[in-house]
């Protein structure tokens, strides 16, 4: 059918020419562009838009600064496992140097940013420590090998291989030596045994930088058995250390930490604590926190343990002590025999009479197989001394085909480096496998860097049968290679390690689905835990005993050395955040130095007071002794023996090392000795001067004293089993400003929390002092780093940092730790200062930065009764848009380091005010995984990151609105009469309380309380 | 011709032979003629400081706050120290100006020009130190309570830094304009005086149209009188506002009721020995003895000895409360640290300038010994510096926990800012006594004929005169 067509009109049927023509032209308009020109224009509308226009867009154009250009790629192809935002995990495991501690790896887009303990361990259970904690920013250390080389220039893997495997062959029956530190790898073991096993005479020489070769010794004297036993604190009620600092350095600190706050955890309803004594020379984290402590030269080490053990009851003579120490040996000889079966005895010495001494008063007090177990015996140090000794020997008479260095670096921690230097320079083939181009690799021909621990797969046992594993968190950053897969190439295998050790796995935990349980724990463990052992004594005491009693007597000044918490033997040193970690006791960072007691001190005319304190400058001196010298600042250490000088290994590491150790200290490794048998980490003998010249010390905290304010509680178990609400009498005052003086005591709304509120806990009687939570939270919250200038000007960014207080007389001083951070006052005095609002208080209780809001008045910090604010002084981390202004004397703004930054947490600009955040980022994930999961925020679903970290678990966080919370048990029931805030009086409401510190020690007399108490009396 | 009636025993408060022409000549030509040798190494000793001090200023914004020795303990130092200072400084100009006119003191009118000019450098110095001292300065509008698009974000009106910016800004406004408006009679006579066409144009300018007529001169002295009100309240309100900064803290030192009328009194008392120490140098520097006599100086030195005492007191009262008060912390803070510890010098400074020199000011003698006034208004001013920095610093150095004990020195760009301000203060001034009217000429001539020496002189034959003679010619004169 033909479509009907209507017209509207004449025109239109007719279709003429001037219709169409207007149709065409209906809507248009003559556009009245003027052609006169611009000048004379009357500048129409239009004409006027498009000028504007363009000349908006030409203005926007040239004003507009050059934006950096970030590349961001997004996946092609994502990977299934990857959603970016979303944190992953990855079990792994830390055993540098031999210490064991299993993990787990917080990943975010492929990039390890957090290392977390494994509490699937039996051992370790999610304890770690500060060193544990910065081995994440190792990883990304701009100091790392990035390639394989020969005499110092890149070449490939496989003409590295060609050449050594050539080098190897043309040796001619030269032994091949393997020198390590202990690895405590069973597969890896395996892999180097395959290995040497290719050639005659070869061997594998262990050599731990500090070494526990006397231990080894007098085990096997004593037991027959060349190992260390592992150590169950948590079963000892009298611990007696001779010099050990188990909660700081000694074997695995991180296993040892978590036993012994497990007989430290007190409340009223259970009034119970182990004591513990400590015998030992300088201050170490272990002595600080002792119930007794005794001061002692290292020359005395060896009396004391004799004095011990004839206190015990062992068949020796007692060596003549003096007053205090003698006091002190039959004080602890008395707690270990009253706890028989519940006794340990532990000593720091690496001499093999000493350590046969305290296996005697081991075996006496019935430590074996209750707190010492031979059963499975720890691996943690495998090392023996003489060993190395002869290998350095037969290196210098030119014995010797090949040294393949792993992990160990003797050219610059040996005791007498140059002879090991010239050895090496005898041995025809030199290989490196360390991760720096340190003392040692620079010397070797062929280096062939090894991956970091986070990029590599690996077996750990701790103990016999106790595997923690480790998985790549991350590809190689660089063109490094996996040792054990050297190995397999260089033994002619052709297996990958990854598939080597997943073929040992898989066939020794029956296939695919164990093994892949195994990785996703980390952990294989006996089902269930083997029964303690014990072993039987046969050694020879009475010769141990005259040989320490025919020991050369001390002189005039005796020299100790040790490690510190955070650099421990050295390997670390060049990590910026342990290397500005506060000693423990010293507070110093940066550097190492000679610790002195206060009286040592007067005699070179400087001493603890206000001049000492507000000088960074501290005077230098000369220590001579065995021939050698150093030359370091000294610092005033009360506790330490007047007689005695410590000083801290791992120091004065060369140049190409890294940014942050270099330069840094003083090597103190050349004053250890060599007795024949073991390494003596000591000095009988030494001379001391002053050179007249200063050096500032970088120190955190310069007074040491409490000065008796009531920040700190503590009393004595005696004092607290007696009457367990005297610690905190004085809060009994504030009951007289009513019951609701929360609301009264203010002229500021009170806040509600009607959801949650947050609150945490710190134990004073189980915080040892470590910091492992500073590092923890420095690595989570992109805390900076701002080098030793910055610490000597008091500018150092750590958001929570540990007081550590002496009290009591200097020479025997009482050590209190107490770790201080943001308080989150309910009635915050930071809060209503800041004339921008930038720090405001959050619903659930949290005092909060506006970082961008933030203008730097910094009045806030100086009204924060705890001093826990920190300014961002410079611009330590390149957030600051002015050029060339950049402070960083560390290397943590190389690009590579930047990938250890949590993109969680927002790094700060300069001129900005920060501090502890309760970890918010991580309170908001637990909230929202909880919402996502349709439940309530469960207990300890939300934990900060110094709470992860603390291996003692001192630190309890959590929702005090919770009832069933246990932050909100500990407030309510279990802890009422411990429980404290410090600062209570100035009305600023912390949400963090403090449990008051017990001492098992003797009451002291409270001849000044007595009068208080009769008044009280009287009035009632 | 004045109703009142000044009795010869009083001093005149103008010396010498003079007539309105001769004091105009005597105030202007300074103005009409070039400056003196002493006025160049002045100005330029001045701008050289200023220089210095831009640069210290500059150098802290680039790399950072942590150019400076503050540190995590110690947040103030210098900075604020100088701030308050500074502002203290400004107080003499407002009571002069305002409370001294309120009062119809007379001899005000020798000394408030320059007192009102020294406000508002000292006010333009004292607000240098609380925008710089912030972390991020290009931020700073950030504390402007203006509409935003951030929310809109407020500014936190609990904070008293806050209320300092309110406190400050109207401050000097109100001196600005007191001292502005007084000027303009002065302006416009040496406008009327010029020769140069420059100097007709720019004066006529400053002048407003100033025309003397009477409506003029009627709301001319109604305007002072209502600047006057506004502005006496802001001589208490200003420092008792700077001191809310610290007494609202909870730092022990700081946290003190007394610190209102302490800081009123702080900031009068050094506010007039630099008033002193500023026109001892330029009544001899412009020849203006006659005009700044030594009973100025007096009038003046009896205000620091009152002052000063006051002060005094109030040191006094802080340790007794910080021992009567039974607070260990501030106890530690007052006995222990401050006035003992490693600032304890600090303390004893201050003590010496501010509460044992000025009492040498009880004897007349001393009062108008021009040397004695020159070398404690300088006096003063070091220990009115040091009493700021003791309450800053001595509070900050040692408070609560021990841990976080530290110490404070300044390093050079602190010190070079504080020299800078120094710079900015004295090049304004030097422009100041150049080109304006040190002297309120009108207001100077109002009471010329009651208090100038010479017409004092004329009354001297009426004042020996008997009563009854002096009232029998009164009566038969019509």
């Amino acid at each position: 059918m033909e479509q009907k067509k209507y017209w509207k009109g004449l025109e239109e049927l007719h279709n003429t020419d001037a219709h169409q023509e207007i149709v065409k032209n209906e809507f248009s308009e003559e556009l009245p562009f003027e052609s006169e020109g611009l000048l004379n224009a009357t500048t129409p509308r239009r004409d006027f838009l498009k000028y504007l226009g363009f000349t908006t867009a030409a203005a926007a154009i040239a004003a507009s600064c050059e934006t950096p250009v970030r590349k961001a790629i997004p996946y092609v192809n994502k990977p299934e496992e990857i959603t970016p935002g979303v944190a992953n995990y990855y079990a792994s495991s830390y055993s540098i140097d031999g210490e064991y501690v299993p993990l787990v790896v917080k990943t975010r887009e492929g990039r390890p940013i957090k290392i977390e303990g494994n509490t699937l361990s039996s051992i370790t259970q999610g304890a770690t420590s500060a060193r544990v904690q910065g081995a994440v920013l190792s990883l990304y250390d701009v100091a790392r090998l990035r390639f394989p080389s020969i005499s110092g220039t890149e070449t490939t893997w496989a003409e590295l291989d060609k050449q050594i495997g050539a080098a190897l062959a043309g040796l001619g029956g030269a032994p091949v030596v393997l020198l390590s530190s202990t690895i405590l790898s069973p597969s890896t073991k395996k892999v180097i045994g395959e290995f040497l096993a290719k050639y005659s005479n070869s061997r594998h020489v262990v050599y731990d930088a500090v070494s526990y070769s006397g231990m080894l010794q007098a085990n096997e004297a004593s037991y027959g058995k060349k190992v260390i036993p592992s150590y169950h604190f948590e079963n000892a009620k009298a611990i007696v250390s001779l010099g050990a600092d188990f909660l700081g350095t000694w074997l695995n600190p991180v296993e040892y930490s978590k036993q012994f706050a497990q007989t430290r955890k007190i409340n009223a309803k259970k009034p119970e604590m182990s004591k513990h004594f400590q015998f030992e020379s300088t201050m170490s984290l272990t002595g600080a926190n002792a119930d007794e402590r005794y001061t002692h030269k290292p020359s005395e080490t060896g009396a004391v343990a004799l004095a011990l053990l004839a206190a015990v009851g062992g068949s020796v003579t007692a060596p003549a002590l003096d007053g205090r120490l003698k006091e002190g040996v039959a004080k602890a000889a008395k707690e270990l025999k009253a706890n028989a079966g519940k006794a340990l005895v532990v000593s720091g010495s690496n001499d093999v009479n000493v350590q046969l001494i305290v296996n005697a008063i081991n075996n006496i007090v019935g430590a074996n197989g209750t707190t010492i177990d031979f059963a499975s015996p720890s691996n943690y140090r495998q090392g023996i001394d003489s060993d190395m000794a002869k290998l350095v020997s037969d290196m210098n008479a030119g014995s010797i085909g090949a040294v393949l260095v792993y992990g160990v670096n003797p050219a610059y921690d040996y005791f007498e480096s140059q002879k090991f230097v010239d050895g090496l320079k005898k041995v025809k083939l030199s290989v490196s496998f360390n991760d720096r181009n340190d003392e040692t690799t620079e010397l070797c021909k062929y280096v062939a860097p090894d991956h970091h621990f986070l990029e590599n797969w690996n077996d750990v046992e701790g103990r016999p049968g106790y595997y923690s594993f480790a998985q790549p968190t991350i590809l190689p950053l660089f063109k490094t290679r996996a040792i054990q897969d050297t190995f397999l190439t260089w033994a002619g295998n052709t297996a990958a390690w990854a598939d080597y050790l997943k073929n040992e796995w898989v066939s020794k935990l029956g296939g695919q689905e164990g093994w892949d349980k195994a990785l996703q724990d980390g952990i294989v463990e006996p089902a269930t835990a083997p029964a303690l052992g014990g072993a039987s004594f046969s050694g020879d005491v009475a010769g141990a005993a005259a040989k320490i009693n025919s020991a050369k007597k001390g002189g005039k000044y005796e020299l100790v050395l040790y490690e510190k918490v955070a650099i421990g033997n050295g390997k670390l040193s060049n990590n910026p955040w342990l290397q500005e970690m506060p000693d423990p006791i010293t507070r110093a960072t940066w550097d190492n130095y000679a610790c002195v007691s206060n009286t040592l001190a007067k005699t070179f005319s400087t001493q603890l007071g206000d001049d000492y304190e507000i000088n960074a400058e501290k005077k230098v001196l000369k220590i001579k002794t065995n021939g050698k010298e150093i030359v370091l600042p000294l610092l005033i250490v009360p506790g330490i023996h007047p007689e005695v000088i410590a000083i801290a290994v791992g120091y004065g590491r060369g140049e190409k090392v890294g940014r942050a150790a270099a330069g840094i200290g003083k090597n103190a490794y050349p004053l250890v000795s060599y007795n024949g048998q073991t390494f003596d980490y000591f000095a009988i003998d030494a001379t001391v001067e002053a050179t007249g010249e200063k050096y500032p010390l970088g120190l955190t905290q310069t007074h040491n004293s409490y000065e008796g304010r009531p920040i700190v509680k503590e009393t004595t178990l005696e004092e607290f089993i007696k009457n367990p609400k005297e610690v905190n009498e004085d809060r009994l005052e504030l009951k007289k400003f009513g019951p609701d003086f929360r609301k009264d005591g203010t002229l500021y709304p009170n806040y509600s929390y009607p959801g949650i509120k947050w609150g945490m806990s710190i134990d004073l009687n189980t915080c040892f002092g470590c910091g492992a939570c500073t590092i923890a939270c420095q690595a989570e919250n992109n805390v900076s780093v701002v080098g030793k200038e910055e610490v000597v000007k008091a500018h150092e960014m750590h958001w929570i940092r540990i007081d550590r207080y002496f009290s009591g007389d200097e020479n025997n001083p009482e050590v209190v730790f107490q770790p201080m951070l943001c308080q989150h006052c309910d009635n915050a005095p930071c809060e209503n200062v800041c004339p921008v609002g930038a720090t405001n208080h959050s619903s659930e209780g949290i005092n909060q930065m506006a970082y961008n809001r933030c203008i730097g008045t910094r009045y806030c910090a100086n009204n924060c009764p705890y001093k826990v604010r920190r300014l961002n002084w410079r611009d330590w981390n390149g957030a600051d848009s002015f050029e060339n202004n950049l402070y960083d004397v560390a290397d943590m703004n190389d690009n590579l380091t930047r990938m250890v930054l949590n993109p969680d947490v927002v790094v700060r600009s300069r001129g900005v005010m920060e501090k502890c955040s309760f970890c918010v980022q991580r309170l908001q994930e637990a909230k929202l995984d909880a919402k996502k999961a349709g439940h309530p925020l469960k207990d300890g679903a939300a934990k900060t990151a110094c709470q992860q970290a603390c291996g003692a678990d001192a630190i309890v966080f959590g929702n005090i609105n919770d009832k069933n919370s246990e932050i909100y048990k500990i407030r309510n029931e279990m802890q009422t009469e411990r429980l404290y805030y410090v600062l209570e009086e100035t009305h600023v409401l912390p949400s963090i309380s403090y449990l008051a510190k017990i001492r098992n020690k003797d009451a002291a007399p409270k001849a000044e309380k007595e009068p208080a108490h009769k008044e009280e009396a009287h009035h009632a | 011709m004045h109703l009142k009636y000044e009795s010869t025993l009083r001093e005149p408060l103008v010396d010498g032979v003079k007539d309105y022409h001769q004091v105009t000549e005597d105030i202007i030509s300074p103005i009409e003629g070039k400056p003196g040798k002493l006025w160049y190494v002045g100005f330029f000793i001045s701008l050289a400081l200023l220089g210095f001090g831009a640069f210290s200023v500059f150098w802290q914004i680039y790399f950072g706050v942590g150019v400076w020795n503050l540190n995590k303990t110690v947040g103030w130092g210098w900075d604020i120290t100088n701030f308050v200072w500074w502002v203290g400084i400004g107080h003499a100009g407002t009571l002069i100006s305002a409370i001294l006119l309120l009062f119809r003191q007379g001899w005000r009118t020798g000394v408030n020009r320059a007192a009102e000019a020294m406000t508002i450098f000292a006010v333009m110095c004292a607000g240098q130190f609380p925008i710089i001292h912030m972390g991020r300065v290009w931020m700073a509008f950030f504390i402007l309570p203006y509409p935003n698009t951030r929310g809109p974000v407020w500014v936190n009106f609990n904070s008293p830094l806050l209320w300092d910016v309110f406190a400050i800004s109207t401050y000097f406004t109100v001196s600005l304009l007191f001292w502005y408006s007084g000027l303009l009679p002065d302006f416009a006579s040496v406008r009327d005086r010029a020769k140069t066409k420059l100097r007709k144009l720019l004066y006529g300018v400053a002048s407003f149209g100033w025309t003397g007529s009477t409506k003029h001169w009627q709301r001319h002295e109604a305007l002072s009188l209502v600047l006057a009100g506004l502005a006496t309240p802001l001589v208490l309100s200003v420092h008792t506002i700077v001191s809310f900064d610290f007494a609202t803290s909870v730092i022990p030192g700081w946290h003190t009721t007394i610190f209102p009328p302490y800081f009123v009194a702080g900031a009068i008392f050094s506010g007039f020995a630099m008033v002193q120490t500023l026109l001892i140098i330029t009544r001899k520097i412009v020849h203006l003895e006659e005009y700044i006599t030594v009973g100025h100086m007096e009038a003046m030195n009896k205000v620091i000895v009152l002052t000063g005492s006051v002060v005094g007191c109030a040191y006094l009262t802080e340790l007794f409360m910080a021992w009567y008060g039974a607070n260990p912390y501030e106890f530690a803070t007052f006995f222990k640290y401050r006035a003992a510890g490693p600032l304890g010098w600090s303390y004893y400074i201050m003590m010496t300038c501010n509460v044992v020199t000025p009492q040498v000011f009880w004897f007349r003698k001393m009062r108008r010994s021009v040397a004695v006034t020159f070398v404690m208004s300088i006096i003063v001013n070091i220990g009115m510096w040091f009493e700021r920095f003791v309450i800053i610093c001595t509070s900050l150095y040692r408070d609560y926990l021990p841990s976080s004990w530290s110490y404070y020195r300044p390093s050079w760009p602190e010190v070079g800012f504080y020299l800078g301000t120094f710079g900015l203060f004295f090049t304004c001034y030097f422009l100041f006594a150049k080109y304006f009217p040190v002297i309120a000429l009108a207001e100077i001539k109002a009471i010329l004929k009651t208090s100038g020496q010479n017409y004092k002189e004329k009354m001297e034959v009426y004042e020996e005169e008997p009563a009854e003679k002096f009232a029998h010619d009164v009566a038969h004169s019509h």
